[in-house]
């Protein structure tokens, strides 16, 4: 027993040894700053450096956010981005890992080229983008010869800006959700849907009661994870439209760092950060809850 | 039936492949432009290959005395390549801790770290930028290598990948006289290359395309990265099109080669593990 336990310590200590360098530095890094940013955001501080100057105000940052109609203006563009991007980018990427898993010619080919957009350098492509949206550019040259009188510059416009922004987003980030459901549909047993056939079900009806339900843990994870992701557009839409023309792709993590960086209110910024983090946490726990439902594992 | 499904295939073919070009479109048309005069970017817009062709934008890059793309470049394959290394040691270590040594408050020490999967990184902007300035690593490197390093979620991945290794192989070797940094890294990193190499791709991706942290920890142009400095030169190059579309694809080209090599490993990683967006 004694041995026993002297190994024990050992074994804590190498334990220890091999984890502490990490622990410490997330300890410094994401700790620490999840604990500040939740105080930060009931106090007054302005400039990011002048600690001595900061008081507790209790509430009075989040009043302040509601009351204020550019940030509410900014939350509901977000909430607006999010239904573009979600539904597109979740749709487009199931459908084309039906079309792929299929059988095509050239498979790995085309997985590539649709992949390729997710690991390319967004602030890169969007100088690509501004240029084939822009005036004069090969979009416009195009539906000017279709026929369109005065084609938008969909960047530039107040009205499409936004759906733009969060269209590009998706072109950006499909290739992930398709072979996220590639890898899945490769699970989906072969006799299953053949079963299906047997029994006289259409193809729209084998992938409606066959597919879709064997598939839905990986929707699940895809839901989650593709809402998340679009709530942490800010370099998206830094990248295309620096939150304009005007305010109009202004959405909260522009909100937030333009509060933070350009007008230095430190604790407003704050409050607009943990409204964003208490939004997730309560569509994860929606999702979490409503899972049960429609998942199948 | 065999001909019909025949035809079938090829029809979703040439959709999937329409799909696919649309895909890639904005890479042709940059990588075409950067060789075009910039008069005839946006006159020949479907011309892929150059007819008035010109290496003046590429030179022009080099030869900036504010736009220092040659430094901006260093700066970023630095940055990234200490990011990577330091990743390596720091995520391997700490993911075998968590799953081959059986310590005490190992678990629940996992289950805060989980918790913090849940945290989205925006919301950590301001305090670390307050942290960053009080450890003086404001306007260093450090601020946008840090960050990405203590990444949890590939704590979370390679955990995975290696309690997935059956024990009797590290108890074997515990038997022979080993210890723990030896199993580790004679037989444990080895066995789960895999995993390790998806996290090596998808952080390099990351990293190397990063905009948040160095738009908001670095101040001084001169060690700036590529991602804030091509967004620095197109806002100041309003009218050069050949020489955006040549920065642009300055920036994108070593992860378009690196990819056009590691394609089959991106999408096993994928595949495999579920690495999320």
């Amino acid at each position: 027993m004694k041995k026993g336990s002297a190994l024990e310590r050992k074994e804590n200590r190498t334990g220890y040894a091999f984890i502490s360098p990490y622990v410490l530095l997330f300890t410094i890094f994401t700790g620490i700053p999840f604990i500040f940013s939740i105080v930060l955001s009931f106090t007054d501080m302005t400039y990011l450096t002048k600690m001595d100057s900061m008081h507790f105000v209790g509430l009075k940052n989040f009043i302040e956010m509601f009351k204020n109609k550019e940030v509410m203006a900014a939350l509901g563009r977000t909430g607006l981005y999010s239904l573009v991007y979600v539904p597109l980018i979740m749709v487009v990427g199931f459908i084309l890992a039906l079309l792929l898993n299929k059988g095509v010619y050239f498979k790995n080919t085309i997985r590539g080229m649709v992949f390729l957009p997710y690991v390319s350098n967004m602030v890169a492509v969007a100088v690509v983008f501004k240029l084939l949206l822009g005036t004069g550019g090969p979009l416009v040259t195009l539906l000017g010869a279709l026929g369109v009188k005065d084609p938008p510059l969909l960047l530039l416009s107040d009205k499409f800006a936004l759906p733009t922004v969060a269209a590009i987003a998706v072109w950006k980030g499909v290739g992930l959700n398709m072979i996220t459901y590639l890898g899945a549909l490769q699970n989906v047993p072969a006799e299953l849907e053949e079963a299906a056939q047997i029994d006289g079900a259409n193809k729209l009806q084998r992938i409606k009661n066959v597919v879709i339900p064997m598939l839905s843990p990986t929707t699940f994870f895809l839901i989650v994870s593709s809402i998340i992701t679009s709530l942490q557009n800010f370099t998206v839409i830094q990248s295309l439209t620096d939150g304009g023309p005007g305010q109009a792709t202004t959405v909260m993590a522009i909100s937030i760092v333009r509060s933070a960086f350009v007008k230095y209110q430190t604790g407003f910024a704050s409050a607009q950060a943990m409204v964003m983090f208490a939004v997730v946490m309560l569509i994860t726990l929606i999702q979490w809850r409503g899972q049960k439902k429609w998942v199948n594992y | 039936m065999y001909k019909k499904n025949k035809v079938t295939k090829w029809i979703v073919t040439i959709i999937m492949l329409v799909i696919g070009v649309m895909c890639i479109y904005p890479f042709i048309f940059m990588l075409s432009s950067s060789f075009k005069p910039s008069g005839d970017v946006l006159m020949k817009p479907f011309e892929l290959i150059p007819s008035n062709f010109t290496l003046k934008n590429i030179t022009g890059l080099f030869n900036s005395e504010y736009y220092n793309f040659p430094l901006w470049y260093w700066n970023t394959i630095l940055m990234t390549g200490i990011t990577l290394l330091l990743k390596l040691f720091l995520i391997t270590l700490t993911a075998y801790g968590f799953s081959k040594i059986q310590f005490k408050g190992r678990d629940a020490i996992f289950l805060v770290l989980l918790a913090a999967l849940m945290i989205p990184s925006d919301i950590m902007i301001l305090p670390r930028y307050i942290i960053f300035k009080n450890l003086k690593l404001l306007n260093t490197m450090w601020a946008i290598i840090i960050p990405s390093c203590v990444d949890v979620y590939f704590v979370f991945l390679l955990r995975q990948s290696f309690i997935s290794i059956p024990d009797s192989i590290s108890e074997a070797a515990k038997i022979d006289g080993c210890n723990h940094f030896k199993i580790y890294y004679s037989i444990i990193v080895p066995l789960a290359k895999p995993a390790i190499a998806t996290m090596m791709l998808f952080s390099f991706v990351w990293t190397w395309n990063d905009y948040m942290s160095p738009y908001l920890y670095i101040s001084d142009i001169k060690k700036q990265m590529l991602s804030v400095g091509i967004k620095l030169f197109s806002s100041g190059q309003v009218q050069d099109y050949g020489a955006q579309m040549a920065a642009a694809t300055l920036v994108l080209l070593p992860i378009i080669v690196m990819f056009l090599f590691c394609q089959r490993y991106f999408v096993e990683g994928v595949t495999s593990s579920g690495v999320k967006g």
